[in-house]
């Protein structure tokens, strides 16, 4: 009974991590069109971000998450401008291509400037936990939880409420028809791919506490973020959610409840994501995505 | 007429550049140093750069009147890159010693290249047991690091002796190659040793939450819990097993709990955590009696790498100094770059290293040249390490956790 309980705390807490993770990357998708391959280098620049402001400043993560966010975002929307933006009309795979490369090139760039060491941010919160009889819940999960739900919503009002999110929208459902209306498409591409960015360093600031930064760090969120991106719907937020606890669930109860299922939570959740699209190729809330 | 002119002097040219390089040759001892000078492995490649350099610049750069140098090729921490570059050092640069890479899965696939020419091939990295299976019975390859049973041996031993028999063990290992291979040599030689595996829990490497896994460990109530894992899920294990409070008196790392990148990333948690290491840093090791400029006391020897690199050294910058040193010297006392006779000085150096003395002996699984099978099974407490075992090497005794 209380493995139970515990287990449902872990993928609660695991979910909102992977939502944080993954929201960008829907949201990239849905306005572009093209898959952000460098998301996880978004990521992994934000727990660099965090840990030397840390280490060397003393600041908190989570205070310097928003400037960490900002600078990251920044910086995705000069390269968007100066690289992404001439193969938004090419084939996919010059997209891809170009985003693995940019990719690889961060990987090594971070390498080179910081070292391959393993590192990682302990403050007071990141090693103690709550404590209800057998159940525990630790502190840094939390804040991550909150700090997550917190961001998601703060998305979703600016999507929801604001001139600029309702523009991203309209893109997002019919870039031609925005144009019509007067939208600059050009601006809310970069827009939304900063954004994209923003979220995948908020990510980041929250990893560098919770786990551990290295150069190569990226790559295997990726894979997971984009895993769940399409296992929710690509290019529906409110899809990608349902898919970061979906798999955030699969995992964490394989682990529990399976013989040394810690080792066969990701091939499992991987199982999971089949079938789902087996049963709906478009993912939980997705869209069509025309093949060209 | 005036083209036979010009290609007569292109054929001089090329054949005066020709003899000129292989004169150069003629003057210059080569050494391959295939190294993970990037990519995931590049804190390894990094640390046995510096150590090989700091070797060949103590050696004072030449041997005789021939110049020392060292081709560095980064394998770029890739499988495919580490064949690629191992080749072109074997097959277009000729060279006859090599040394590197380091970790266990790029030596691995380096396996074949080296068997096309066979150089003298030191591998100051790799604990795998299918590296030592492969090479066994060759006379050239020359290893200079633990095999991965020869942390479990020391360490079970240790804490039988300070823990008593009958004591429960929980085991979780990664599903890499690194912690399968492992795990049959833990059980082994913890049940040899009096203690009962309780469980053995298996967890993917970068796996993002590992509590699932301690929860069930819990459950079981073990005495021990040894992480067969690389250092950067070691750094997960450690932090997560301090927030979930697990009250597991003794736990056991491999190669990580004494490495500076793992202790500074795990803060407070990385406190007590024992590990089996062929290097301390503070440890005690005399300088070898006629040898002493080369191999000089360990204190002596960490007083200028840190004047040189302004840093700590980590095990494998002492690793790879000493392998380098240990084969410039054997180069020296074959008066020749015969990789034959260089190897059978190898054999026989016989120095006070700080590694220990550097007999190389044959392997249980037959490799023939195994050196530094002296391990030091040791404690953090705090920021110092405390020797816990072989007794002549101890510093104090097991803490156990509360």
């Amino acid at each position: 009974m209380s493995l139970f309980w515990q287990c449902l705390v872990d993928s609660l807490l695991l979910g909102g991590l992977y939502s944080l993770m993954s929201i960008g990357l829907s949201l990239g998708f849905g306005v572009t069109r093209i898959i952000n391959f460098a998301h996880g280098e978004m990521i992994m620049f934000g727990a660099y971000g965090a840990y030397f402001g840390s280490v060397l400043l003393g600041v908190d993560p989570l205070l310097s998450l928003p400037l960490v966010a900002i600078l990251v975002a920044v910086t995705a929307a000069v390269v968007f401008k100066a690289l992404i933006e001439k193969v938004l009309d090419a084939p996919h795979i010059n997209q891809i291509l170009l985003l693995f490369g940019i990719s690889l090139a961060l990987q090594n760039v971070a390498a080179i400037l910081w070292t391959g060491d393993a590192r990682s941010v302990s403050t007071p919160y990141s090693l103690t936990a709550f404590e209800f009889e057998t159940l525990l819940v630790p502190h840094g999960r939390v804040i991550a939880f909150a700090t997550a739900v917190v961001l998601i919503v703060a998305l979703f009002c600016w999507l929801r409420f604001s001139e600029l999110g309702r523009a991203t929208r309209a893109v997002a459902e019919n870039g031609q028809a925005a144009t019509l209306m007067g939208i600059n498409v050009s601006r809310m591409y970069m827009l939304s791919f900063g954004i994209n960015a923003a979220l995948g360093a908020a990510t980041g600031a929250i990893s560098a506490f919770l786990l551990t930064i290295t150069p190569f760090m990226g790559f295997h969120m990726l894979i997971k973020a984009f895993a769940i991106v399409v296992l929710g719907g690509l290019g529906s937020v409110t899809g990608t959610i349902l898919g970061a606890f979906a798999l955030a669930f699969a995992e964490t109860w394989v682990s529990y409840y399976v013989p040394e299922g810690n080792g066969w939570a990701e091939g499992v959740a991987f199982v999971v994501l089949l079938c789902v699209l087996i049963i709906r190729p478009k993912g939980i809330l997705g869209q069509a995505v025309a093949v060209h | 007429m005036s083209s036979l002119i010009k290609t007569a002097a292109v054929t001089v040219a090329l054949a005066g550049a020709l003899v000129s390089t292989h004169a150069a040759a003629q003057n210059t001892i080569r050494i391959g140093a295939p190294l993970e000078l990037s990519g995931r492995f590049v804190a390894y490649g990094a640390q046995g750069k510096r150590g090989v350099e700091m070797a060949v610049d103590v050696y004072g750069g030449k041997i005789g009147d021939k110049k020392i140098e060292v081709l560095f090729r980064d394998v770029q921490s890739n499988n495919q890159v580490a064949v690629t570059a191992f080749t072109e050092l074997t097959q277009q640069e000729k060279v006859d010693f090599v040394i590197g890479p380091i970790a266990s899965g790029i030596v691995a696939a380096s396996v074949p290249a080296w068997r096309q020419s066979k150089p003298l091939w030191i591998v100051p990295g790799s604990s795998s047991t299918q590296l030592e299976e492969a090479m066994k019975g060759e006379p050239l390859f020359f290893h200079t690091y633990p095999w991965a049973y020869q942390y479990h041996e020391g360490t079970a031993k240790a804490l039988a002796e300070a823990m008593g028999k009958g004591k429960k063990v929980a085991i979780v290992y990664s599903d890499g190659a690194y912690g399968r291979e492992q795990l049959p040599w833990a059980k082994e030689f913890y049940t040899k040793n009096g203690f009962t595996v309780v469980a053995t829990e298996l967890v993917r490497e970068g796996a993002a939450d590992l509590n699932p896994v301690l929860q069930k460990i819990r459950l079981t109530r073990p005495d021990v819990l040894v992480g067969i894992v690389q250092t950067t899920d070691g750094i997960q294990l450690a932090k997560q097993i301090h927030v979930a409070k697990l009250n597991i008196p003794v736990l056991v790392g491999t190669a990580y709990p004494q490495l500076q990148e793992w202790s500074q990333a795990t803060g407070e948690a990385a406190d007590g955590w024992i590990g089996a290491t062929t290097y301390l840093p503070g440890m005690k090791r005399a300088a070898d009696p006629k040898l002493a400029k080369l191999f000089p006391s360990l204190t002596d020897w960490e007083a200028d790498f840190k004047k040189r690199y302004n840093r700590e050294p980590e095990f494998l910058d002492v690793t790879n100094y000493t392998s380098a040193m240990m084969l410039l010297v054997a180069i020296e006392r074959a008066g020749s770059t015969d990789k034959d006779k260089v190897a059978k000085q190898l054999t026989t150096l016989n120095i006070q290293t700080m590694l220990g003395t550097s007999n190389f002996v044959p392997t249980p699984g037959g490799a023939l040249h195994q050196a530094f099978n002296e391990m030091v099974v040791f404690q953090r407490v705090g920021e110092k390490f405390v020797a816990l075992y072989p007794a002549d090497a101890a510093s104090g005794k097991l803490k156990l956790k509360q």
